[in-house]
């Protein structure tokens, strides 16, 4: 039981950082950005190719491996944000500078989202690759009768830590200010002198870069894959609306929410695959009964 | 008319008439000549046109010419008016032949009686192999000539009703094309051509091992002109119900073809051809556009139009259309025993069609309702979880749906309503080209369907909604429930073509109803015109007309994987610089227009006013 509670919370730990992506991007737009999936699958691509590149052997000493460990997290989370980017200047710009109806961003995210993913499969092969094992899997602590190993420790630090710098970003910094105008009122945002179009670029760059982080994370804990993002990005979406989309602490709370409740069945289950129908079916009973979220909507009132 | 006037005189337009008439009679002689055979086409064409025939053909030309020219002269005015002038004193005065008129009318019902009787005669008479009868019009519905004599009823009936309809002329093309003889010549042409076609050489049904460039002898060249000849006289049909029509400016018409961009004249000249060619064309194909037609286009079709009801005229977007697919497909699997678990009594896949809509339609119902009542996007990621839970249930559930080894063996698709026997693995045709058939038996019904249901109250209720759902909603519209019936709509026809599919394929497996293909039938919307039936059409056949092309002539290192790449690239070029689309609904076209001017929504994406808020 502890084991399904322990891989609950881990999992989860990645959804809230998947999902504070959509809910920022939800925030200032109002949209669903269906192409942050992809943005997962780049950002572990990206750590991917770092570690690949520089870790010579697999019996690198501890500090070396640290330091590795701590390039990659850089380099998938600036290559998430780069994709992020990227998406929103080529697929979200244009149809923004025409005031275009809400169905073609929706489809234009899809496409993006399609074209990545194809992509990545092309170009890097469309069978799963195993990333170097950075992290040692033989250090290992027993937790309440549960094994905790390295891996789900500094997944634990990483999320704490990014989560402390986005709430100081959104909270206290010049640009959260400017992102919560936007998301509150764009068009007076406008007048008050902030430029609308780089705030809504550097929301997708920040959910972008714990996205490409994340992405990282599932791709250590088993394999990278040109369609891995897809799943994952699916049920991180219920945890942004399981906490109340546009709402930054949701999100967090809500991927952990989200971890517990599909893997803790599991233990009368016994079958992993019911993982996401457990998910799914949280989504629609959250928008059947609760359709704002354990706590609520609107960036602009949390933060 | 005056006195002036000579008894008889022929005008240019009754010569015109005149040939047209001529070469029907010659056609109506070459049908009903002897059979020829494929090694001496010519020789029976001959016999056919020089034998003892020519009396026929005459007597034909001769009674069809004098009908047309009596029919010219009440485009004149004479019979018109004997109508409207009941005293005999006042048509005196006007200048009347009436012994000539009362004549006419007499001739005429004497010509009608003829060919009714030689109608009546033909059919209660003894069978002749390739002798026009109606036995055989309605038994052989693989015999092109059967088409054939429907698009000439069809070219004759317009063109008449264009005639009595026209109140003066104007057209707007070169003037050689207006001059007579130009005329004469091309309706003789068309004339011959279809005689031609209306082939007594070829055997009664086609193969297609007369319609490819094998041989080098003549008669391999001779058995193809009838192709030849059909496409021309088709595309002729075409043209020229379309000049016909703006000649036709009354102000009616002239208005109608505002709205509509053609006339109703042209559209039902145009329907006639494009059956024609929809039933005729795939026969003559090369292989790879057989390939492409049989595997891609007409299944992409079916999809695409259903899918047109979500996201054309509802305005919603929904990724999941690929799960209802999967139901439908499952299903037919289901009920004709072919999962692991077996059904309280099997069915034939034709009689599973109603369950698989059933299904597809109540779980279209219990997904939508939740989440129609949120904003339109919530939509979108509920199909796209959908979707996914579909996939990976029929994956992993090994012991209801077979697992990733798929299914038992689908039995073939069989129909046995009264008067219709159809196999899909039958005789005469192959598997392929019934298939396809198939498919378009089924497509045309549904076609009509939803046009008339986009033309009906629900498709305005629809548009209503699109454009405003607060206004739509004051007026007593409700959002929810047209939505909802949208998306249940959209999901049963997916449901259909799965059935179809199952039992095209005959096995089913879970990676047939991968994510991809929502996108796939996502882009064939967009791409065509999102809310035009027609766009959409046209965007599955050139989507995958260029799947299959890049599949075949594989230049850029294309793989099959490969094609979403270029399908996601496509989406997004298509939403920046066309929304609307390649051949887009002139309504949504405008809607997009206005939406972007900040004028109404052009989806249904906000939430629905009667619904909770979100």
């Amino acid at each position: 039981m502890s084991n399904y509670i322990a891989a609950g919370l881990f999992a989860g730990l990645i959804y809230s950082m998947v999902a504070l992506g959509y809910t920022l991007v939800y925030g200032v737009l109002r949209l669903i950005n269906f192409a942050h999936s992809e943005v997962l699958m780049s950002g572990a691509f990206g750590g991917y190719f770092f570690l690949h590149a520089f870790m010579k052997s697999n019996i690198a000493s501890t500090p070396t491996r640290f330091i590795l460990l701590f390039g990659a997290i850089v380099a998938s989370g600036l290559v998430g944000a780069i994709v992020a980017f990227a998406v929103e200047r080529f697929a979200y710009r244009p149809l923004r500078r025409r005031n275009a109806p809400k169905l073609t961003y929706l489809i234009s995210a899809i496409g993006a989202s399609y074209f990545l993913l194809n992509f990545a499969g092309k170009e890097w092969g469309r069978n799963p690759i195993e990333p170097p094992p950075v992290i040692s899997a033989a250090v290992q602590w027993q937790v309440f009768g549960t094994h905790v190993n390295l891996y789900d420790l500094v997944l634990l630090m990483v999320t704490l830590v990014l989560f402390g710098i986005v709430n100081w970003i959104v909270v206290k910094s010049k640009m959260g200010r400017s992102i919560r105008a936007v998301a509150q009122d764009s068009e007076t945002a406008t007048l008050m002198g902030v430029n609308v179009n780089s705030t809504i670029a550097q929301t997708f760059a920040i959910g972008g870069f714990m996205g490409g982080i994340a992405g990282l994370f599932i791709g250590l804990a088993g394999i990278v894959d040109y369609n891995m993002g897809f799943t994952p990005a699916l049920l991180a979406f219920t945890a942004a609306v399981l906490g109340g989309i546009g709402n930054i602490r949701g999100a967090m709370v809500g991927g952990v929410v989200l971890g517990l409740c599909m893997n803790v069945p599991l233990y009368w289950l016994q079958q992993p695959y019911y993982a996401p129908v457990i998910g799914f079916s949280i989504l629609v009973l959250v928008l059947l009964v609760r359709p704002t979220g354990l706590f609520g909507e609107s960036l602009g009132r949390s933060a | 008319m005056s006195s002036r006037e000579p008894r008889f005189s022929l005008n240019k337009e009754d010569v015109r008439l005149g040939a047209t008439c001529f070469a029907g009679a010659l056609l109506l002689a070459v049908m009903t000549g002897p059979a020829g055979t494929p090694e001496q086409p010519l020789g029976a064409a001959k016999q056919a046109i020089f034998s003892s025939h020519v009396f026929g053909f005459l007597v034909f030309g001769a009674l069809l010419a004098s009908l047309s020219v009596f029919r010219r002269k009440v485009r004149m005015g004479e019979w018109h008016s004997r109508r409207e002038t009941p005293r005999r004193s006042m048509r005196s005065v006007l200048g009347m032949r009436l012994a000539t008129m009362g004549a006419s009318w007499w001739l005429l019902a004497f010509v009608i009686a003829v060919l009714i009787a030689l109608l009546l005669a033909d059919y209660t008479g003894p069978y002749v192999a390739n002798k026009f009868s109606v036995a055989q019009l309605m038994g052989q519905f693989h015999n092109t000539r059967t088409y054939g004599y429907i698009v000439f009823v069809l070219w004759i009936v317009n063109s008449w009703r264009l005639r009595f309809s026209t109140r003066e002329h104007r057209v707007h093309l070169p003037a050689f094309v207006k001059s007579v003889w130009f005329r004469v010549v091309a309706s003789a042409l068309a004339g011959f051509g279809f005689a031609l076609c209306a082939d007594p050489w070829l055997p009664e049904r086609f193969s297609f091992s007369y319609f490819t460039f094998s041989g080098p002898s003549t008669h391999a060249f001779l058995s193809h002109l009838p192709t030849w000849l059909w496409s021309l006289g088709g595309l002729f049909l075409g043209a020229r119900a379309v000049l016909a029509d703006r000649k036709t400016s009354t102000k009616t018409n002239r208005l109608r073809a505002r709205q509509f961009g053609v006339s109703t004249n042209t559209r039902f000249a145009l329907y006639g051809v494009a059956l024609f060619v929809a039933f005729e064309a795939p026969k003559f194909m090369s292989p790879f556009w057989q390939l492409a037609i049989f595997q891609q286009i007409g299944i992409f079709c079916f999809l695409a139009i259903g899918l047109n009801i979500v996201v054309g005229f509802a305005g919603l977007l929904d990724l999941g259309y690929v799960a209802f697919y999967a139901l439908g497909a499952y299903v037919c699997a289901y009920f004709s025993g072919a999962l692991p678990i077996h059904p309280p009594f099997i069915l034939s896949p034709f009689l599973s069609i109603p369950f698989a809509i059933l299904v597809c339609m109540l779980s279209g119902v219990l997904l939508g309702l939740p989440t129609l009542r949120l904003r339109g996007d919530y939509l979108a990621i509920v199909t796209l979880g959908f979707g996914e839970i579909i996939y990976v249930l029929a994956t992993n559930l090994q012991s209801v749906t077979g697992g990733a080894n798929g299914t038992g063996i689908i039995p073939s698709f069989t129909m046995n309503v009264p008067g219709i026997h159809f196999a899909l693995n039958g005789q005469a045709l192959s598997g392929d080209l019934n298939f396809y058939y198939l498919l378009l038996v089924i497509m045309i019904p549904v076609l009509l369907l939803f046009t008339s249901l986009n033309n009906s109250r629900v498709g305005r209720s629809w548009a209503a909604i699109r454009e405003d759902e607060v206004a739509a909603a004051s007026l007593g519209i409700s959002g929810l429930k047209y939505k909802v019936m949208a998306f249940a709509i959209g999901a049963s026809t997916s449901g259909v073509a799965g059935v179809l599919i199952s039992v095209k394929s005959g096995v089913l497996f879970p990676s047939n109803f991968a994510l991809q293909v929502s996108i796939t039938v996502l882009v064939l919307v967009i791409f065509g015109g999102m809310g035009s039936i027609t766009g959409v059409l046209i965007g599955s056949a050139v989507i995958g007309w260029i799947l299959q092309f890049l599949l075949f002539h594989s230049f850029i290192d294309y793989q099959d994987a490969d094609k979403y790449m270029y399908i996601g690239a496509m989406l997004i070029l298509a939403m920046i610089f066309r929304p609307q689309g390649l051949w887009p609904s002139k309504r949504r076209e405008r809607e997009f227009h206005d939406a972007e001017g900040g004028l109404g929504s052009a989806d249904a994406m906000s939430a629905p006013s009667d619904g909770s808020a979100a």
